[in-house]
Order: structure tokens, then sequence, then C-alpha cells
């Protein structure tokens, strides 16, 4: 008999990649669920496993949190939650950390509520919390379709001293897969675990690469002058022009992405997710750079999101 | 962490695994290989983050003929990033040839192969912000490029290999934050060292002696050191280091400071190409990456064993400023603005001959008859190189008559009378400062001129146009502007043998236990090749030694 998998947040691209996925596998039916207020309609008896993929603001992961572990609170730690948090707990350090390492909410207060969201949840002791680094892949909204339509306009490119940060990618099928054996294997309760590809690039060198990938050449050299008028002088009316359409839900019309200052930050960061943990209780399998960048560029020219004149 | 010495008591001392003399090309390299490992780095750097008159002036010394040599204080930096600050970011690694030792060029041959360095280009490549380490127009581009001169073929020159450019990197600026924020690494700047002092019986360094301009002394112990002070600073300081041995440290045979190489290069002759406009190319190519690539005509191995002639290579260049005659309203526009120009970039724009108003009158006509070619070249300039972080690297000027002159730039045959040694005069801190001898040889003359002979026989029988020069002329042009500014080589060279060497094929200083070079001064030889690629490639290798030592002790 198949297990019934709740997915919280199946709207976004994560929790659609792992719901589609459940579906088609031999011992899962995914139940998509888009926020956790939803998690009312359903009896937790015929339930084996939540998964929380919410995205979205600090107020939107927290009451997600809130509201998953209100649900599960009573059943005796008999449900498998597996919590999507963010590499953003750590904070602005800038070495090489394990799961555990000290958590520091000093990035804002997204940081803050994915810190509160883990310790919410860890309240149920069958808890399995994973750090991802930067999804990339067919889809992404952040790592690779934004950052596609930046480079194609040449907005993005090699950034020099401000792209000298580690870019801890983590290809969203691996972050399916670890989600997959995180709601499978027994005795994980309790676990956190970092998701990055190993040596991963600096930030330079993905955005080069990517930018090769979509034949967005030659990359350009962003100048700290031009990134100065970016994120001080453009990002704001272009970041309100995003939510404004997304709030009137003007389909097909995408407003420049906006470059923002925190966006920068994370690109000199020196932060590197140790994921040997992941390697080893999660037998994960890491798609290569090469591999990943190839199937993000495919697809976005499939989807026509960018122009794709210049192939 | 970056600290001053300027801010340690007098007589303090500091303690580190491994001590690093100098912050440019090579020490900021070493430092960044061994940032984030077990091991304490402690970078000792002369300057301080910007530059300062008083730290520069230590750099000031003599030349035999200053005709042939810059004087010491130029083409070089003192301060963090070094030379690296006002460098022109010509990338390319050596041949491997340039590691052979050739019975026809004197004192020649490595004791390593250009397969030790293979592993390290790479990275060197990547620090330099250079893109791929591909060298070749068919490894570095998808699709063929547009040949160089139409029709040329010729069996002793390749018109396939590339020179990359870097941004031009200021190693400083670039790394310093992450080097400030590594845990195990201190720069420390104002700490000039003086003085190497090694243990009784002078097989071991101690410690180095520091001192500041304002006069306090510091001295720093090491498990490890290494020199990093460029090609000319690391002879001065290790002759001036007599407290043990008497003629210096690594000199027992009086080979330290010897075999001073730069390059031989020049701008000669009339190169006209046939055919229309578009049979040359002689500008920059843009490589996927945004790098800014330029093939060159270089001088094949089988035809330097053949004609007995050390490495060439040569670009298309545009005719020479300062004469008037080309007619060409930039190169004017260029000449009259040579005041602007920093000396480094400007010594060839202001040439060795006088101007006189007739002169002048003529360089104004030229770019009054053609001013807007001169002001779309100023905004190009202005655009591509003044504002960009990634620069236009050099001036490229398309001419309408196919009219160009050959820019060459070869190697220079190792020579023991070429040396630098210390004068009677001492600087701000007492120490002896350098005299420059530099000399170059009947092969350098050689090379030069049987290889334009060579190209203009390959040019003419390939029907693809003329290279007219005066070959009784030719040793004036070729030292017309003296050595190549700020290629400083071979002055503690590598060798097996001690008699005949400074440092072994690990770059460790013979008969001295924990004293490295990370500098141009250990090569044998020169090659065509810019320097600073190698030295960075060498100097990764050489971190990747000193991790092995640390680690097995």
């Amino acid at each position: 008999m198949k297990q019934n998998i709740l997915v919280v947040g199946s709207d976004n691209v994560v929790g659609s990649r792992i719901v589609n996925t459940l579906q088609t596998s031999d011992w899962a039916t995914a139940v998509p669920l888009q926020q956790a207020s939803d998690l009312s309609t359903y009896k937790l008896e015929d339930v084996t496993g939540i998964v929380n993929c919410t995205m979205g603001g600090p107020a939107a992961i927290l009451a997600s949190a809130q509201r998953l572990f209100e649900t599960v609170k009573n059943d005796d730690d008999r449900t498998r939650i597996v919590h999507l948090s963010s590499m953003t707990v750590y904070g602005s350090v800038n070495r090489k950390v394990d799961e555990n390492a000290h958590l520091l909410a000093d990035l804002g207060p997204y940081g803050a509520a994915h810190i509160r969201a883990e310790e919410i949840v860890n309240g149920h002791l069958n808890t399995v919390t994973l750090r991802p680094g930067c999804e990339y892949g067919p889809g992404c909204p952040q790592w690779s379709v934004k950052l596609a339509r930046l480079l194609q306009a040449h907005r993005l490119g090699d950034l020099g001293i401000k792209g000298d940060g580690l870019c801890n990618l983590i290809y969203i099928d691996d972050l399916v897969n670890a989600v997959l054996t995180a709601l499978r294997l027994p005795d994980l309760g309790g676990e956190r675990f970092n998701l990055s590809i190993p040596s991963p690039p600096t930030w330079n060198e993905y955005l080069i690469s990517f930018g090769i990938a979509l034949g967005a050449v030659p990359v350009r050299r962003i100048t700290v002058r031009q990134l100065k008028l970016e994120t001080r002088l453009y990002a704001l009316p272009l970041k309100l022009a995003e939510i404004v359409t997304r709030q009137l839900k003007i389909g097909a019309t995408h407003p420049p992405p906006a470059i923002t200052p925190s966006f920068l930050m994370l690109c000199g960061q020196r932060i590197q997710l140790d994921s040997s943990k992941a390697e080893r209780l999660l037998s994960l399998q890491w798609t290569s750079l090469a591999e990943g960048l190839k199937n993000s560029a495919a697809a976005i020219f499939e989807n026509s999101l960018v122009d794709s004149k210049h192939l | 962490m970056i600290l001053d010495a300027r801010d340690f008591p007098d007589g303090h001392s500091l303690t580190s695994d491994i001590c690093v003399v100098g912050a440019g090309a090579a020490g900021i390299s070493l430092a960044l290989e061994l940032a984030n490992t077990q091991f304490s780095v402690l970078v000792l750097e002369s300057g301080g983050l910007k530059p300062e008159q008083e730290t520069q002036n230590l750099y000031a010394g003599t030349v035999v003929d200053e005709r042939l040599h810059s004087l010491p204080d130029r083409y070089r930096q003192r301060r963090f990033g070094g030379t690296t600050t006002i460098w022109g970011g010509r990338c390319m690694p050596f041949d491997a040839i340039d590691f052979e030792a050739r019975d026809y060029v004197q004192h020649s041959g490595w004791p390593i192969n250009l397969d030790a360095l293979t592993s390290f280009y790479p990275k060197a490549n990547q620090l330099c912000e250079a893109g791929q380490f591909a060298y070749t127009s068919t490894s570095a581009f998808n699709k063929p490029l547009r040949p160089m001169i139409k029709g040329f073929r010729s069996l002793n020159f390749s018109t396939d290999t590339l020179e990359r450019f870097s941004c031009p990197t200021d190693f400083g600026a670039r790394y310093g934050n992450r080097l400030e924020t590594a845990q195990n690494v201190r720069i420390l700047l104002h700490a000039n060292a003086t003085s190497l002092d090694l243990d009784k019986d002078g097989h071991q360094l101690n410690s180095v002696a520091v001192t500041t301009l304002p006069g306090r002394r510091l001295n720093v112990r090491a498990h490890q050191f290494v020199l990093a002070n460029g090609g000319l600073e690391v002879a001065r300081l290790m002759l001036a280091s007599r407290g043990v041995h008497a003629n210096g440290i690594g000199n027992h045979h009086d080979v330290l400071g010897r075999y001073y190489m730069c390059h031989i290069a020049g701008t000669v002759g009339a190169l006209t190409i046939y055919g229309p406009l578009d049979s040359v190319w002689n500008g920059y190519d843009i490589s996927d990456e945004g790098v800014y690539c330029r093939r060159r005509i270089a001088l094949n191995s089988t035809t330097q064993r053949e004609y007995h002639l050390a490495n060439f290579v040569a670009r298309l260049h545009h005719p020479r400023i300062t004469d008037p005659a080309h007619k060409n309203s930039i190169l004017s526009s260029l000449y009259l603005a040579k005041f602007l120009i920093p000396y480094e970039y400007g010594k060839r724009l202001h040439g060795d001959e006088r101007a006189d108003l007739k002169t002048w009158l003529k360089h104004i006509r030229n770019l009054s008859m053609g001013p807007f070619d001169a002001a779309k070249f100023a905004w190009h300039m202005l655009r591509d190189r003044r504002l960009a972080d990634r620069k236009f690297p050099s001036i490229i000027i398309k001419s309408k008559a196919n009219l160009y002159s050959v820019d060459f730039h070869a190697e220079q045959e190792p020579n023991p009378h070429s040396r630098v040694t210390l004068d009677h005069s001492v600087d701000a801190l007492g120490m002896p400062r350098l005299k420059i001898d530099w000399r170059y040889s009947k092969t350098d003359v050689h090379t030069v001129s049987k290889s334009l002979e060579l190209l203009a026989t390959d040019i003419a029988q390939s029907g693809t146009g003329k290279l007219a020069y005066d070959p009784a002329n030719l040793e004036y042009e070729m030292t017309r502007y003296g050595a190549y500014g700020g290629h400083h080589i071979g002055t503690a060279r590598m060798g097996t043998n001690p008699t005949s060497s400074v440092v072994d094929s690990n770059c460790r200083v013979h008969g001295i236990e924990n004293l490295h070079i990370a500098s141009a001064a250990v090569f044998p030889t020169s090659s065509q090749a810019n320097p600073t690629l190698t030295i960075i490639a060498l100097t990764l290798r050489l971190a990747q030694r000193l991790k092995n030592m640390l680690l097995n002790t």
C-alpha cells in the first residue's frame, strides 16, 4: 500500500517537482497543498510524511512552520516531517560550515525567520531539516531563470571582486532526491543536513559558465560603478514593479529583475556548506555543474523565458 | 588580518609557520593558496595600501647605462599588490623549448620541464582573471577567427598562438579582502625586510629582520621563509644579508645577481599587406568569457633549433608614433597627449630624438586632418579602457593603407656579465642600493635579425605583402628603448648544481633548509613570454611543496 505524503508549498518549483516525483514512484502518493493552512483538511492518521517547502517572506515561513507543528504535535512523533530550511541560517560567516555551526540571524528577517522556523518544527522529534544552498536547474526561478534574464541583458556577468564568494549550488533533482530519501530513511528524526555540491564554484565562475551556456557571450565584466547603480538606484523600483505585477497577476509580463543589495552581498560571501553528512547518510550523488548548467540553459530556451536569438 | 608594522613596539618579535616577503603577484598568490589551511602565514609588505613616495624611494638605485636600462625605481611598485598595480596584464605560458638546454643558447636549460608547471598554469590564469587556460585560437574559440594575414603560410612561424589579457588585475585590490578574512593569514604592512639572519652554521634561516621607515625594528621567526619580493629585490636582500656568509646568502659561487635578463623588444620596419583592408586583422578577439585575446606571429621551435635562435614572437603594430610621417591623426593625438600618459607606458611615445617645432606642427596637421577619427578613438579609450574594469589592453590602429610595423618580443640569452650588484650608497633604512649592469649578447642580435629575415622572406614568398627594414640599423632599433621594462629575470637562477645556480628545482636556496624564492629571479631563461603567469604557476607549485613539507613535519 502506498504512503500518503503531504507536500506543503506544492505550487512552487521545488514543491511541484517533489509532487511529480512522488506521483511516479511506486511507494508514495503525493497530496499537494499550496499552504500550511490546508493541512487541517486532512486526517493525519492516513499520512506518513509531510514535506514543508514553503517559500516566500518571513511571515509566510513562520506561519507555515507554526501551523505544521500545531498539526503534528499530538501524533507522538509518528509522522516524518521533512522541513526545507535555508543556508541563510548561518548568517554572514565566511568559512566552511557543517550542521553543528552556530546559527546567526544577522542577514535580516529572512534568515531570522528560517532559524525560528527550524526551532518550531523541530519541536516535533521526527523532523529532518534540510538546509539547501542555491537551488538551480530547469524552472528554478531565483538562481536560474532570473539570473538568465540578467545575463542575457548583460546586467550580470563577471562581477570581479564582488563575485568572489562561493556559490553553494544544489541542482533541483538532487534536492528532490534528498527530500525523498529523508522521507523514507528511519532514525533520521532530529537530523539536519546541508545540501550543496562539494567544491562550489565562485559566483563569478557560475555566472560566466551560465552566461556561456546561454550564449550570452562575450560575458561582460560588470564594473563596481554599475553594480552600485543597480543596487542603489534601480533595485527598489524594479522590486516594486515585480511585486505589483505579481499582485495584479499580470500573466506574461515580467519587469526586468532587480539586482538587490542582499544578492550582491551573497555573491561576495565565502561561506561553504559542508555537505559530507548528506553524502554519507542520505547517499546523495551530485549532478555535475556542467550537466546542471546544460539542462538549465536548455529549459530556458525551451520555455522562451529569455531571448535565445544568440544561439 | 591586515596589520601595520608601525603599530608594534620596537624589538617586537612575531612568529609564523610560513613567512612570505613581498605582497605582489607571487606573495599574494602564495598567501591565497595557503589561506584557510592549518598553517599560519605572515606576509611582509614594505608599502601600504596606497602608493607612498618615501617607500617607493627605497627602490632607487643606479644603472651603468641609462640608455639600456631604466632606473630601478621605474616599472616596479613597492606597495600592497606590488607591480600588479601598474602592469599591462599580458599573459602567456612558456613554451616547452624554453625549458630545454640548447647548445646554441649559452647557459640555457631548466632542471624542470613544462610538465612540472602544466597543472598549475590554469589556476595561475584564473588568478590573473585571464579566462580559461587556452592559448591557441583553435582551443580558445569555438569558431574560426578571421585570419591575421589572409593567405600567409609559413613553415617557420605560427599565427595560431594567443596572448590573453588580465583585466589587468591588481592583486592587492582584488584579493586583499580574501586574505584579510582568512583566519590563518596576517599581512604586515610597512614591514621592510632588511636582513635574513641565518643560524651560526649558515644552513637554516632563523629570522627576518624588519625595519619600518620611522626606524622601529621587528623580528620575524618562521619554519619556512619565501622571498617573493621581485627579481631585483630578491638579489638585493640576499646579497645584503652578510651576517654569516660574507658574499651574501646563496652566493658561495658568485652566481647571485648574475645572468640578469629582461626581454629584447622593439618596433621595426614597414610591413605592407597586399589586398583589401580585410586581408589583415591586427586587433583583439574577445573570448566567450569576455577576455581580450590577441594572436602573434610566433617562431616555431623547429626553426629555432635549425637556425640557432632563441625564442621570438612578433605582432602587427602601428607605425612609430613619434614620426609624423605616418599621417595618422590618432597616433599624432597620442603624441601630443604624451605628457598625460604614465612613464611606464609613455616611454616609447616620447622617443629618443628631440622633437623640434616642425615635428610638432606636423603632428598637429595630422590631427587636424582627421579630428573625428581622433575623437572616436578618445571615446573608445575612455569607455573601454579608462572606465572599464576589464580594460582594452593597448592601442590598436587599423591602417587605412594596410601599412604596419613589426613589434617583436624576444628571449634574451643568459649572460653572467649582465648582473645586479650592491652599490656603495644606502637607502633610508641603511640597505645598500642596487646597481644594474644589463647587457645583451650577439646571440640576442642574431635571434632578432634572423627571425625578421625569415619573416620578411615568408611574407614575400606567400605573396601576402612586403616587410622592409634596414638590417644595418637593427641593433640600434632593438635597443632604442633599452631592455624591456618590468621583466626582471634570472638573478637567482634555478639549477641542480650549486656552483652555477642559486636555487634547486623546488625553488629552495641551495644549502639553506628553509629558504625559498617565488620570483622570476629563479628563471634560468626568459622565454619570449611575459613572466607574470609563469611566476604565479611556479609559486603555486611551491605552495604545494610547502604544504607537504609542513604536513610531514
